[in-house]
């Protein structure tokens, strides 16, 4: 059965459909793997005994995944990894979570992440830090970084997370997997919780380009229940699996290439740039001027938007509620000790933005520079078919290293610039450090492009074998 | 610069009890924050239309249909008080 | 109110008569048990998303039109923040900078018009309800469309802040826009009222009244802050901006207990609902789908049917009434006695029914027979009553029933007079008291005819009859 860990999730698929495996004995093989690791990893808030599962047929059915904690799931603990939905049970499913359970897969616990997703390390979570499979003192990333870790040690084959400013994307390199954030507009949001409305996406989390391409399919598509989901074509993504970048038009925006950028992160980029240069991409370097005031925008709007969402978390519908003479009381300590710190400083840097008085000047402001990141990308995709970039400035760092919060905000620098625009970008395993710490390599594609995405991402793993390495913690 | 003033006044609007001890720790990040995110006062946004969501052509309706939700019961049991079929509060005076 | 001008401004809030809520699919029923329309959208669960209802919009875009709004052709929605239990997102979806409709007025019939300033949608917030030691919170009601129509201060009497809203409510209604049923809470009004010295320009310090229940308090709550008002100003005292509730018990205006909070409401666009772009066609339907408005209607009504201003503001305080006079008359051209009946018989059987008018089934062709059979003394008026009975709420064929009823009128005197002889052979006591001039003791003897023959004489041609034969 220890041949499971190297398997990729279609190749678990395959095997239950041949009936050299059962999804029982899948799923208890990785059940038991999840229940052991998870102590030193803490990558998981909740491991189910029995799988949520529909009896759905697909090329993926019976495998195992993991959804991030921000997933409603009907009749389970749904908590954000905050104390203010410690005890709080979905009553509904999310649009993601009737998909997967449509097509067979078989769900097998939420994931830590950063409470509400705000974060970039996990280290933001009333659970407690997750770890990084490769190094344990160091982060997984975030705030998917539950997510990550769990594929990155194949606690599970899958896992969804969400990605506003990169929460997809900057975990997966830290963990040396395959995360992909789809176009806004390309995934249901409906049930996942919101952080940011104009921002967040559901995405997959898998090992390799493959899984990715077919957990795509299951999760895309218009919902009727999500007003801003997008009424296009899903493509079957599956197709886009061939090696082929001959004559694609590869941009290299100079503006992620700063001297910040970590000298291994470079040198592994720099390798990507010349694999596909070899293949015969052409590689068209490119400007993307605004690239600078992508921080300061995103944290203006993704902290009025949250502000304004977590205002339902009061104490008086669900979740924990916070004794109090009068209800100002009861809304005001509830608050103060359901949210951690982290989230109470966007609620208050969110709602600042909005108040009379400075909405124009952050707010509004922050609206039009946005449009200014946009235009940059409808510049350059009239030249380039897809962008390619660090995923992350470096490699993963040590859990507490980074304890003010703008240095944690800027490790997000190449990631959330895609969030603004709405397009889809992906994040891939593209070398190792010194230290054996995984790099991820960026793919920024055209407005519901992702199948150019997955076809470059995929030419470049048939060639390499960084997806195929796992973690020594995951043989423990 | 946001000053502890400025902080209680957010604070307030948010609902989120803040010790008075916290309220200059608080001050001094969020002005942190703000002075990093004044960076974007250095473009001239003048003639730029604010980006207010993507693919804003969306256009999507629902059908004027009543469907039970068959999940009242559920809803009522997550309420951290009840009361009969209400959410129980303290006494709200209009 | 010699040395100043009353100036007034209505904010009027109508729930839209949908069948399910502005953003999901909850009932909007009233009488349904707290809680039970509820569902995870309109209870601001965590990761839900609104989807509006084509309705809402359609019925709001009918309002802003019959209002002459110029309209918003891309609306989007805005987030209202704040905190409060009916809310439970704690913000309310509404229109703040891009209203649906803007610039319209109501032409009142005592001849001055009202600007509307803007007319938006949004949804409904739910109910609280007061125990002695705490509150309950009931979130029926939340998300039912709302639809804000505010006026300018154009209002400049009591009396006409009332006809206003009369006025409003009739048009809601003919529209088939809003219930406009201030009991049950689909309409609430609060106002604006100012003073302002008759030779100035500059209008005094403005104060919100609220808590009003029903057209009448509206008037009454002006009626009283405007004389507060002017006592408190000539007696030079300030007035302050504030919000005062008005208690009709002791019918007068008290401080709103201040919640010392500055409002913040924090408006910037809903990122959950996109652009909605209303649609030429769709207005054009929703234009089609208006039909005339009651000022007009009143005027024409008083051009075609010659019938007292009293009579035809009842017919047309309803749509369907005048509707139904209307077609009444096309069958039987006595606008008259069509009113007579409606008005009277009619409205008369329609309150017996359970369910007034809904359960009305009587066509406007048999209705009209009835009034026309009665016009032509073919059924005398107990017997047209009764026939009106027996149809309003089932339609029944009005010819089978008077014969089955055996209703029609017996007006010939064969048939009669052998019925006359016999009461005046029995009826010798009121015979002799008619001969020695006592007129009225004819009618003792009418009425023993009609019992003879069971109701159907008529009884204009018995006394005729009894007349003639006495006389003899």
């Amino acid at each position: 059965m220890v041949d499971l860990i190297s398997y990729s999730g279609t190749a678990i698929a395959r095997a239950i459909k041949g009936n050299s495996s059962t999804r029982d004995s899948v799923y208890a093989f990785f059940a038991a793997r999840a229940k052991k690791l998870n102590r030193s990893l803490n990558s998981f808030v909740e491991i189910y005994d029995e799988p949520v599962c529909g009896d759905g047929v697909s090329s993926l059915a019976g495998v195992p995944i993991a959804i991030k904690d921000n997933i409603c799931l009907k009749g389970k603990k749904i908590t954000c990894a905050s104390k203010i939905l410690s005890s709080h049970v979905s009553v509904y499913d999310a649009t993601v979570v009737a998909r997967l359970k449509k097509a067979g897969l078989a769900i097998i616990g939420t994931a830590n992440m950063d409470e509400f997703a705000f974060g970039s390390s996990t280290e933001n979570s009333c659970y407690g830090p997750a770890k990084n499979p490769w190094d344990t003192s160091r982060v997984p990333g975030g705030s998917s970084g539950g997510s990550a870790a769990i594929v990155a040690a194949r606690l599970a084959p899958f896992a969804l997370g969400s990605d506003t400013g990169g929460s997809i994307r900057q975990p997966a390199a830290f963990c040396g997997v395959v995360g992909l954030k789809p176009s806004y507009g390309r995934v249901s949001r409906y049930g996942l919780v919101a952080f940011g409305s104009s921002l967040d996406q559901i995405g997959p989390l898998t090992t390799n380009f493959i899984d990715c391409a077919h957990l795509l399919n299951i999760i895309s598509g218009f919902d009727e229940h999500d007003s801003t989901s997008a009424s296009v074509t899903v493509p079957d993504f599956s197709a886009a699996l061939v090696e082929d970048v001959d004559n694609l038009k590869i941009g290299i925006p100079k503006e992620y290439y700063a001297s910040t950028l970590a000298k291994d992160v470079k040198d592994a980029i720099g390798e990507v740039i010349a694999f596909f240069k070899k293949r015969g991409a052409q590689v068209i370097d490119i400007t993307l001027p605004h690239t600078e005031y992508a921080v300061a925008t995103y944290y203006i709007i993704g902290s009025s938007e949250a502000s304004s969402n977590l205002q339902r978390f009061d104490g008086i519908k669900y979740g924990s509620r916070q004794t109090g003479n009068c209800l100002r009381d009861i809304y005001t300590h509830t608050r103060a000790q359901g949210f951690g710190s982290e989230a109470k400083r966007r609620i208050f840097l969110g709602t600042y933005s909005l108040s009379s008085g400075y909405y124009d000047a952050y707010y509004v402001r922050a609206l039009k520079v946005r449009r200014l990141i946009k235009n940059d990308f409808d510049e350059a995709f009239k030249t380039v078919d897809v962008i390619l970039t660090p995923t992350s400035p470096t490699p993963a760092f040590k859990i507490g290293e980074k304890t003010d919060p703008l240095s944690m905000y800027l490790s997000d620098i190449y990631t959330i610039s895609a969030n603004l625009a709405g397009i889809p970008a992906v994040s891939f395993p593209c070398g190792f450090t010194k230290d054996k710490l995984p790099i991820g390599a960026q793919l920024i594609g055209k407005d519901f492009d992702e199948a150019t995405l997955i076809r470059a991402g995929y030419t470049f793993q048939c060639a390499t074998d960084y997806h195929t390495q796992i973690p020594k913690i995951a043989y423990e | 610069m946001v000053d502890k003033k400025i902080v209680e006044y957010v604070a307030n609007l948010a609902r989120i009890e803040i010790p008075p001890a916290e309220a200059e720790h608080i001050s001094a990040q969020l002005s942190d924050i703000l002075a990093y995110i004044d960076k974007l006062k250095e473009l001239n946004v003048e003639k730029v239309e604010p980006l207010r969501g993507l693919h804003l052509e969306n256009n999507i309706f629902r059908k004027d249909e009543a469907l039970a939700s068959g999940c009242q019961e559920d809803i009522l049991k997550n309420a951290p008080v009840r009361e009969g079929n209400y959410f129980k509060i303290p006494k709200v005076i209009e | 109110m010699n040395e100043f001008d009353i100036v007034v401004g209505l904010e009027v809030h109508v729930q839209l008569e949908t069948a399910s809520k502005i953003f999901c699919s909850c009932s909007t029923r009233f009488e349904n048990p707290p809680n039970s329309n509820i569902c995870p959208v309109c209870c601001g669960y965590p990761g839900v998303l609104p989807v509006f209802n084509r309705k809402a919009l359609e019925l709001a875009l009918r309002v802003s039109l019959a209002l002459g709004c110029q309209l918003n052709k891309k609306i989007y929605f805005e987030r209202k923040n704040y905190f409060y239990p009916d809310l439970p997102k704690n913000y309310q979806i509404s229109q703040y900078k891009m209203p649906l409709g803007e610039n319209g007025r109501i032409d009142l019939l005592s001849g001055s018009t009202v600007r509307i300033a803007r007319v938006h949608l949004e949804e409904d917030a739910g109910k609280l309800v007061h125990r002695e030691q705490h509150s309950l919170v009931d979130f029926n009601r939340t998300g039912i469309p709302l639809l804000e129509i505010v006026s300018h201060p154009d209002i400049n009497s009591p009396g006409q802040a009332y006809e206003y809203l009369n006025a409003l409510k009739l048009i809601l209604q003919y529209i088939g826009a809003s219930e406009c049923d201030m009991e049950k809470g689909s309409l609430r009004c609060d106002a604006n009222i100012s003073l302002k010295r008759k030779e100035e320009t500059k209008l005094g310090t403005k104060v919100e009244l609220k808590n009003m229940n029903s057209f009448k308090g509206v008037r009454d709550a002006l009626e009283y802050e405007a004389g507060r008002q002017e006592a408190s100003i000539l007696k030079n005292e300030q007035i302050f901006q504030e919000t005062r509730l008005w208690d009709a018990d002791n019918s007068r205006t008290e401080v709103m207990r201040s919640k010392e909070e500055a409002h913040d409401y924090r408006y910037f666009p809903e990122p959950d609902l996109l652009d909605f772009t209303v649609e030429e066609s769709l207005i054009e339907l929703q234009r089609h789908s208006i039909p005339e408005l009651p000022l007009a209607k009143r005027r024409r009504f008083l051009q075609t049917y010659r019938l007292s201003d009293n009579e035809i503001d009842t017919i047309i305080s309803d749509a369907w009434l005048s509707d139904f006079f209307e077609q009444s008359c096309r069958i039987f051209a006595k606008p008259d006695r069509i009113s007579n009946w409606l008005l009277g018989p009619f409205l008369e059987q329609v309150n017996l029914l359970p369910d007034t008018f809904d359960g009305v089934k009587i066509s406007p062709q048999n209705f009209a027979k009835i009034v026309q059979y009665f016009s032509e003394d073919k059924l005398n008026n107990l017997a047209a009553k009764k026939t009106l009975a027996l149809s309003v709420a089932t339609n029944r064929d009005i010819d089978e029933i008077i014969t089955q009823e055996n209703l029609i009128q017996v007006s010939g005197q064969e048939e009669l007079s052998s019925f006359v002889a016999e009461a005046i052979q029995e009826g010798a006591k009121a015979v002799k008291e008619y001969l020695e001039g006592k007129e009225q003791a004819i009618m003792f003897l009418v009425g023993m005819v009609m019992k003879k023959t069971k109701g159907k004489a008529n009884p204009k041609v018995v006394r005729q009859l009894l007349e003639e034969s006495l006389k003899k």
